[in-house]
């Protein structure tokens, strides 16, 4: 069964042909949110290159979120179409687990962090033992300061991946000295980890049809008294005609 | 350092030379109420960097996009009151964009402003007297910049 993968959840534009445990073609662009000009291009050279036609393709698959809003409509966006086009099914991942798949076959906790701005993120907790990785926290939006306390009680190594990874390491590494910070080729998004999460729920689970998809958003933590920390001085200090 | 406006056209002539000292990525965050003059100072950015561009006020819309030798993001946070309300509006995917970003009513996204960005705060002196004023790490440069 081969499935065409996309992920554009944050920086990074991906796309890849897979199966199970095996790549056929992969390519990704960490270049800027340009997502809505890269992504088609690059989807189209990919099957190009390697020879691999829409209609040899069983599935679309697609990181649901959380993520960019934006960026996560632009990947859904694409999948769906070409699943309306060519009258297949889709399967819709989370983007945290797609980020553990990079870790598949390490034996680590693996904690996937990404940017939801304002010193939050976006993270869940996994443990890869050499196989698919075990769920241990659901998706989950929370300040930096809440995932450090989080991460307090593990008395072992946890390697951070995702584009949140560096964040979370600059500000938590000194409290939580066993915090690993995974190496760059296996830090960032990838639609080929999206096609393996894809695959491990397709055991269990059916594909979807395109009108089924949509985008997993996460409420964020922070409050709005937060949000509107200046508003109250600014308002004593605005226009009284 | 306060600059005195006398009129619509005034704010605006401000805001045009405003724009020779923008760059892609800034963000000019407005303080002041309705009436103050923040789109007139929108509209003499615009002037300079999309010139063809039709500047009005995104009250409905949150975001209006002007395109020209610099992409202009021009919002209206008036109706934004929560996180998930922002993210909804594609804010942080814009602040990634390397556009400018010029936001009315940022007083209600303060907490979620980067710190790199210029206020411009106008107050009423009655009639159409106003009195603009540049806050933030940027101000220095940018008045340094309209001398």
């Amino acid at each position: 069964m081969k499935l065409l993968c996309f992920e554009t959840s944050a920086k990074t534009a991906s796309a890849a042909i897979v199966s199970e445990g095996r790549i056929f073609a992969e390519g990704s662009l960490t270049t800027g949110l340009t997502h809505s000009q890269t992504l088609m291009p690059l989807c189209q050279s990919l099957m190009q290159s390697a020879g691999i036609p829409l209609r040899e393709i069983d599935l679309l698959a697609v990181s649901t979120g959380p993520g960019s809003f934006t960026g996560l409509r632009i990947g859904i966006s694409a999948a769906k179409g070409l699943a309306q086009g060519s009258s297949k099914r889709c399967v819709g991942v989370s983007t945290l687990e797609a980020l553990a798949c990079n870790l598949m076959g390490l034996e680590t906790l693996a904690c996937p962090v990404m940017d939801a701005r304002c010193k939050q993120v976006y993270t869940a907790l996994f443990r890869v033992s050499g196989g698919y990785p075990q769920r241990l926290w659901p998706d989950c939006a929370l300040s930096l300061e809440e995932l450090g306390e989080k991460l307090e009680g593990f008395q072992e190594p946890v390697m951070l991946t995702g584009d949140g990874a560096c964040l979370a390491y600059e500000a938590l590494a000194g409290k939580l000295p066993l915090l690993r910070l995974s190496p760059p080729g296996l830090r960032l998004q990838r639609a080929a980890s999206v096609g393996f999460a894809a695959l491990a729920y397709l055991k269990n689970g059916e594909p979807v049809p395109p009108g089924e998809l949509l985008p997993q958003y996460l409420r964020l933590p922070q409050a709005e008294r937060e949000l509107l920390k200046k508003q109250q001085a600014a308002q004593a200090a605005s226009m009284e005609e | 350092m306060e600059f005195l406006s006398h009129s619509p056209a005034e704010t605006e002539a401000l805001g045009a030379r405003l724009a020779a000292a923008l760059r892609p990525g800034d963000i000019v965050a407005f303080l002041g109420g309705l009436g103050a003059g923040k789109t007139a100072f929108v509209r003499g950015i615009a002037s300079q960097l999309a010139p063809d561009a039709e500047v009005s006020s995104p009250t409905f819309a949150l975001v209006n996009e002007y395109s020209g030798r610099l992409t202009i993001q021009h919002f209206d946070m008036y109706r934004i009151t929560t996180m998930d309300d922002l993210y909804s509006t594609g804010f942080f995917d814009y602040l990634e964009s390397g556009c400018l970003l010029a936001v009315e009513w940022s007083e209600n996204i303060a907490g979620a402003l980067p710190e790199n960005t210029l206020f411009v705060r106008i107050r009423s002196l009655g009639g159409d007297g106003r009195a603009i004023t540049f806050e933030g790490k940027e101000a220095a440069r940018i008045e340094a910049a309209l001398l």
